[in-house]
């Protein structure tokens, strides 16, 4: 997979079912992960690799689940997967349509301390249904970079795949400060990782 | 007017004014007080119900759907 000595990350991709993971999984891997327009085609994980400014991701499509507490065997599979994989990144893929039911998901992900990243998938589709996504302010609440998505037509990948490396802790008491309209604490995070600076 | 979110006539509206029992699973879903749904489709002899939440339409069973609580929204003539 990787040469030796390389850097590689392993990324999991969580999110409510039929939200565009196994495409936006394609798209970035090549892979051929069995996609179809109906929740809780992808019942196993698949495995695939990225390779992106000089790192290696190896990128996990995990099933889709509502929430951490499993309901049925799939939905135990990308739980486990969380569980088992502390040091991963994982990629929240929400369905743009569809925001506040993939946010609740997002949030209690977040609360596991991983660094996280965010996909807002579909995004074609909620500009069909006149759904706009303000991306920025979400990035700017979350504390961790959010990325518009379109998996059928590539939009968006090539920066959700530069923005990777971009990954990041969210912390949640953080976010219900600035929910609140509280000040940035003194000395906390001044990038939230719009990928221009180079970043930290 | 209030009733149970399982006794609301297809295409009526209602406000989910609370939820009893474990909110969790219902929270996943889409479905938290405050939160407009409206009736979709319901089966006869204690069967699923389906609710419009948004974007989202969702099915559970008559029990889950007899815990929430909505307000019904007057229709529009």
């Amino acid at each position: 997979m990787a040469a030796n000595g390389e850097d590689v990350t392993t990324v999991l991709m969580i999110g409510n079912p039929n939200v565009g993971k196994s495409a936006l999984f394609n798209r970035m891997t090549g892979a051929n992960a069995v996609v179809s327009n109906y929740p809780g085609t992808t019942v196993d994980f698949t495995k695939g690799t990225l390779i992106e400014g000089n790192r290696t991701y190896v990128i996990i499509d995990v099933p889709g689940t509502y929430s951490l507490e499993p309901r049925d065997a799939a939905e135990e599979v990308a739980v486990r997967m969380l569980r088992h994989r502390p040091d991963a990144t994982v990629m929240i893929v929400l369905d743009a349509t569809r925001i506040e039911r993939g946010l609740y998901l997002a949030l209690e992900v977040m609360e596991l301390g991983m660094p996280c990243i965010l996909a807002v998938n579909m995004i074609d589709a909620a500009h069909e249904k006149q759904i706009t996504v303000d991306t920025a302010e979400l990035q700017r609440l979350l504390g961790v970079p959010v990325i518009p998505t379109t998996a059928i037509s590539g939009e968006g990948v090539r920066s959700l795949a530069e923005m990777l490396r971009k990954a990041r802790v969210a912390d949640v008491m953080d976010i219900s400060g600035r929910l609140k309209g509280d000040p940035p604490a003194a000395g906390g995070r001044a990038c939230f990782g719009c990928g221009g600076c180079g970043g930290r | 007017m209030k009733k149970r979110l399982s006794d609301l006539a297809p295409d009526e509206t209602g406000i989910i004014e609370a939820i009893d029992g474990p909110v969790h699973d219902l929270m996943c879903l889409g479905l938290r007080v405050g939160k407009t749904v409206k009736m979709v489709t319901k089966q006869p002899v204690k069967g699923p119900v389906v609710v419009l939440s948004g974007e989202v339409e969702i099915a559970m069973g008559i029990g889950t759907a007899q815990r929430v609580m909505v307000i019904v929204t007057p229709q529009e003539a």
